[in-house]
């Protein structure tokens, strides 16, 4: 390893290092506010190497990891993510934390878990997609369970974990046939084994499709969804957001470089598997939100559907597939943050908000938190002048333009039906006020306590960003690019 | 000062920013100094960048500023670009000009009403829509501003909304016009379909390129922009909405519905006039649709009981001399009437405004008399107005805009003399019905006791105003009187002079002029005869509420109102009425499906990993079993 090497991973090891201090810093004296505020510079101090990691990519660092523009971009949405979900945890956790003590640890559980979610975003052989994905996994399956003395955290713990476990098996063993067949271990040379034969092994592909499995678990696809909904009910409603932005943002990022790299959408099968995948993922998603009384769980099947509309981006192909799935992932991050942040926000005044009627008529008495809430299913929906409408129009160019029409009209239709329950929801906010919410609110320390600046911060950059990029999208769109070609570029250098 | 540009139709739509966002925080005065401000300041602007067009004006023609990119996609590049010429300057003086007096009156007249911040933030809205429409380099922006005027109009006589009739009032003006609107929009398409850009400027000059004179093209996009303009300036056939506009403020009839917006098609026209050009025949067609607008209005106002629906169909009829004059090529004509009408019509207007106002909100004209004393300043005021509308000659700037739109009549190579003919009935028309209101309302016994003359805040407008509609008129006298030719010079930089017919010289002008002035105190005369009370006939008439057939047929307009309601409103109800069952139960049919696929997919989540666990496997069996064997 040269000093090139360390610029180039300079961002995991920095993370790495600021876990290590974390951990310290707890073994030595615990206090809430001080580990939080160490968490957040964690990342922000991660975020700032970033540049400087960039000015030495695309670059591959043993034959583990490859540091490009793509890697950089998705760990920028990571870390950024991961600020905004500290950001939310400390209020949440000093409300909902019950235990004798113990609550310092959930931040390097959180670290823990970005640190994996940064190695998967470099992934670019078999065993570092492993790690970053057990990593990942591992952390978040404590981090589910945090509230521990709680049934509901405690249950979805368990099942991520079998679930999880379960991924994990489908995936090493779908990893043992890949490598039986082809004999390497990294993509490219998988990739390069892939070109060279006339026709793929049945043996090979049966482990490419127990690894997609494995990937379409974690990222909730149906019908490996089942997991998601109760997981997400479950979950400490900060965990939830990070099980919905930054998880799934670094599967997404590895699946794309498996995708590129491996080339695996040039075989029909693959292709096959993700429309069939895709499809069912919008309908029963969207179908199964349709009436659901619970904002996680509504927000956790509206999830689901999202990736199916990320999948049909994916089966584009190309540099405009990967452009539109990359542009379709942040802003889905984004809306995500905001929609979990407002319950988040909501919840740390004590006891989980999280049914639809306790957000009846919340626009008249916590104006901003609704009109948070409101802006994010609106981008949800896919509304104009928001983020969402932006990445959707970029999958429907997507897929248009390769010719997908099918997924397309089923993207279309499925769009039409989530408006259905994202406007339920947007139209419960400006309901009649209930009753017994009224009155007592008003004049309470409570209220002036609950609106905390971090909350605003954070809520509040969410905003500014799904804004911005409904109207000016351009920069991103500049910069997705850069990092995309970059993404194909590593691919055609590499001997 | 002319980068100053872009700035004139910002002001008033900050203006509207501000009212509608804290408009209920501010004062009443606060409102009225923002209200009015605006549109004073944008009044300022257009003065600081007329001297500065003006500076270099027969050598530079236009200006042009481009202050935003809207849209830039494949192949359509639309700016917020703003273009002034000679003809775009008019309109925009005439707007911020009339319009901060206007402003000016409705901050007293509208003093005591609950929506006062509502009621300037819409106006100031109107105002920006209309600069925008009035200054827009392409079609597009253009459009914007059409919809624009159109939203507040609609906004502005629906104002009052707790009254129903006045909501039912304001939706009628709002989708006739939308007729308009869309035959509009559809010409536009098509212009962007044939020449790939929605420049005005390039739109005209590839079409005169491209499209022979009489091309069929260029006769469909000429008919819908005709239509597009007859919806706004409420002509034939799509005249029914104007009347019942007057359910609006009076300042707003006089704004919007007078002065300003109903004349946007006018403007449309000259706009685009080198496409009309390319379709003699539909400017044959504008013609003959102002000449039998103009007509048929000035029968309804005969009758009208109404102060407000008198002028409105003064308006319309008027409006149909500007379509006259357009349609036989007297284009500067048709401005100068423009120019004219602005100022007596929004003076006519406010004038009524301060009778309605000191007779608390009375404005059928058989309750009204005897006011010259009471209100010496609305009288003399209104009669100057209605001089000017009926055009007596010299002194009043009616006559010398409505003398040239007939001498263009008499002299054009496009004109026919029976359509002369019936524009002199027109004129003398105009003098009948002009007088028959002043000599209602003014003279004779007082039947309604008047509270008194209103402030200085709606004196001031009215007096300014009445000193334009003496004067304006001195910009363009004719060779037999002065010969002067301001206006005509002026716009000859933006618009086509007007042609003659071989061997009209000045004393046939002199001979038509003589019987234009006949026609204008004939029937000013007759007015005194059956109107004025204690002369020859003024003793009958006392009340008009005959029911007469003929009579009730003129008062409503001549029918139309009926018509379109059996042939195009009651059909449709009776559509919608019988097949929407049919229609829903498709749409429900989904939702039910939706509905039972949602409660048997629930099913599936039951909450137990071990079915999670075995609905993963079979998953993966089946993918295993469709894609790897």
């Amino acid at each position: 390893m040269i000093l090139q090497d360390f610029i180039a991973l300079s961002p995991i090891l920095d993370l790495g290092a600021f876990c290590l201090v974390t951990m310290l810093a707890i073994a030595f004296r615990r206090n809430h506010a001080r580990i939080a505020v160490c968490a957040f510079l964690s990342c922000l101090f991660t975020l700032a190497t970033l540049p400087w990691a960039a000015t030495v990519a695309p670059r591959a660092v043993t034959t583990l990891l490859v540091v490009d523009g793509h890697a950089l971009l998705y760990m920028g949405l990571i870390l950024s993510a991961t600020m905004v979900i500290v950001a939310l945890s400390y209020r949440y956790l000093n409300s909902q934390f019950h235990e004798q003590d113990g609550v310092e640890e959930y931040y390097l559980l959180l670290l823990l878990a970005t640190f994996g979610g940064l190695v998967l975003t470099t992934a670019a052989h078999f065993v570092s997609f492993f790690l970053g994905f057990e990593l990942l996994g591992l952390s978040l399956c404590s981090l589910i369970g945090y509230l521990r003395t709680r049934r509901n955290p405690l249950e979805a713990a368990v099942k991520y974990l079998l679930l999880s476990i379960t991924a994990s098996a489908f995936l090493l063993f779908g990893l043992a046939l890949l490598y039986f067949e082809s004999g390497a271990m990294t993509f490219h040379e998988v990739g390069v084994s892939v070109k060279q034969w006339q026709t793929v092994p049945a043996l090979w592909l049966g482990g490419l499709i127990l690894v997609l499995v494995g990937i379409a678990l974690k990222l909730g696809l149906a019908p490996f969804h089942m997991w998601i909904p109760d997981v997400y009910q479950g979950a400490p409603t900060p965990i939830t957001t990070y099980i919905a932005t930054v998880s799934k943002a670094a599967v997404m990022a590895l699946l794309l470089r498996l995708a590129t790299e491996v080339g695996i959408l040039e075989l029909p099968p693959v292709v096959h598997l993700f429309s069939l995948l895709a499809v069912v993922s919008m309908v029963t998603g969207n179908v199964l939100a349709l009436l659901q009384e619970n904002v996680k769980r509504l927000l956790a099947y509206s999830s689901i559907a999202h990736f199916g509309y990320v999948l049909v981006a994916l089966l584009a192909g190309g540099p405009p597939a990967a452009e539109a799935v990359t542009f379709y992932v942040i802003v889905y991050c984004a809306m995500s943050l905001g929609a979990f942040g407002v319950v988040t926000v909501y919840s740390s005044e004590g006891g989980d908000k999280d049914r639809v009627e306790d957000y009846q008529g919340l626009f008249w008495t916590r104006p901003w938190l609704a009109g948070m809430l409101a802006l994010s299913l609106l981008s949800l929906a896919g509304i104009p002048v928001t983020a969402g409408f932006i990445g959707k129009f970029y999958a429907i160019t997507a897929g248009v333009d390769a010719g997908l029409w099918w997924l397309v009209l089923a993207l279309i239709g499925n769009s039409v039906v989530s408006l259905y329950y994202y406007l339920r929801l947007f139209v419960t906010l400006f309901g009649e006020v209930a009753v017994q919410e009224a009155l007592p609110q008003q004049g309470t320390v409570q209220r002036s306590e609950f609106v905390s600046w971090t909350a605003v911060c954070s809520l509040g950059f969410v905003a500014s960003i799904i804004l911005v990029l409904g109207i000016y999208p351009e920069p991103l769109i500049q910069l997705i690019r850069e990092s995309v070609s970059n993404l194909l570029m590593v691919v055609a250098q590499r001997p | 000062m002319l980068s100053l540009l872009w700035l004139i139709p910002v002001l008033p739509l900050a203006g509207f920013l501000l009212l509608a966002l804290c408009g209920g925080r501010l004062s009443r005065q606060h409102i009225a100094w923002v209200g009015c401000g605006s549109v004073g300041a944008a009044a300022v602007t257009t003065a600081l960048v007329a001297i500065d067009f003006f500076s270099l004006f027969p050598a530079r023609e236009f200006y042009q500023q481009t202050s935003w990119n809207w849209i830039d996609t494949s192949g359509m590049t639309v700016g917020i670009s703003w273009y002034l010429d000679a003809l775009s300057l008019l309109m925009v003086a005439v707007i911020t000009g009339i319009g901060f007096l206007i402003h000016l009156y409705s901050a007293e007249y509208m003093a005591h009403d609950d929506g006062y911040a509502r009621f300037f933030a819409y106006m100031n809205l109107f105002v920006a829509a209309m600069l925008t429409l009035v200054l827009a380099d392409n079609l597009l922006l253009l459009y914007l501003g059409w919809e624009g005027v159109g939203l507040c109009s609609y906004l502005l006589i629906g104002f009052w909304y707790r009254e129903p009739e006045y909501g039912t009032a304001a939706q009628k003006a709002f989708i006739v016009t939308r007729i308009g609107d869309t035959a509009l929009a559809i010409g536009l398409f098509i212009l962007f379909t044939q020449f790939k850009t929605l420049s005005i400027q390039q739109v005209q000059s590839l079409a005169t390129g491209a499209w022979p004179v009489g091309s069929n093209l260029a006769m469909i996009v000429a008919v819908l922009f005709l239509i597009g303009a007859v919806g706004k300036s409420a002509q034939l056939p799509l005249q029914v909405w104007l009347p019942d506009a007057m359910a609006g403020p009076t300042p707003v009839s006089a704004l919007i519905h007078a002065a300003t917006m109903v004349t946007a098609g006018v403007y449309l026209i000259a706009r685009m006039h080198h496409l009309f050009e390319l379709a003699p025949m539909v400017q044959e067609g504008i013609a003959v649709l102002g000449l039998v607008t103009l007509l048929l209005a000035a029968t309804s106002a005969l009758v009208q009981q109404d102060i407000k629906r008198v002028l409105a169909y003064s308006t319309m009829s008027q409006i149909g001399y500007m379509f006259l004059a357009l349609g036989v090529g007297a284009w500067p004509a048709a401005l100068f009437h423009f120019l004219t009408h602005s100022c007596f019509k929004a003076l006519l207007f406010l004038a009524a405004g301060s009778v309605i106002h000191s007779l608390h909100h009375e404005q059928n004209i058989f309750k009204m008399g005897g006011l010259r004393r009471h209100l010496p300043w609305t009288f003399w005021t209104f009669l100057i107005g209605a001089a000017a509308m009926s055009g007596v000659p010299l002194i009043t700037s009616g006559f010398y805009s409505k003398d040239w739109i007939l001498w263009s009549v008499w002299s054009s190579p496009l004109s026919h003399r029976w359509i002369w003919f019936g524009a002199l009935l027109g004129a003398m028309l105009t003098g009948l019905y002009s007088f028959r209101l002043i000599f209602r309302v003014f003279f004779g016994e007082v039947r309604t006791q008047p509270t008194g003359e209103s402030g200085l805040a709606m004196r001031l407008p009215l007096v300014v105003l009445a000193f334009l509609a003496l004067t304006v008129g001195f910009l363009e006298m004719p060779h037999t009187l002065g010969n002067v030719t301001l206006f005509s010079h002026y716009l000859s930089h933006a618009l086509p002079t007007t042609a003659l017919l071989p061997g009209m010289d000045e004393s046939s002008e002199a001979r038509e002029q003589l019987a234009v002035t006949v026609a204008a105190l004939l029937g000013i005369g007759l007015a005194a005869l059956l109107f004025l009370p204690g002369s020859l006939f003024g003793a009958r008439g006392t009340d008009q509420s005959t029911t007469h057939p003929s009579m009730t047929l003129l008062q409503g307009g001549w029918g139309f109102d009926r018509l379109y309601d059996r042939l195009f409103v009651q059909p449709w109800f009776a559509i919608t009425r019988n097949s929407s069952d049919m229609v829903d139960r498709g749409y429900e049919w989904l939702a039910v499906c939706a509905e039972s696929c949602h409660g048997w997919l629930s099913h599936t989540q039951t909450g137990q990993v071990r079915w999670y666990a075995a609905s993963i496997a079979v998953g993966t069996l089946m993918l295993l079993g469709l894609f790897a064997m």
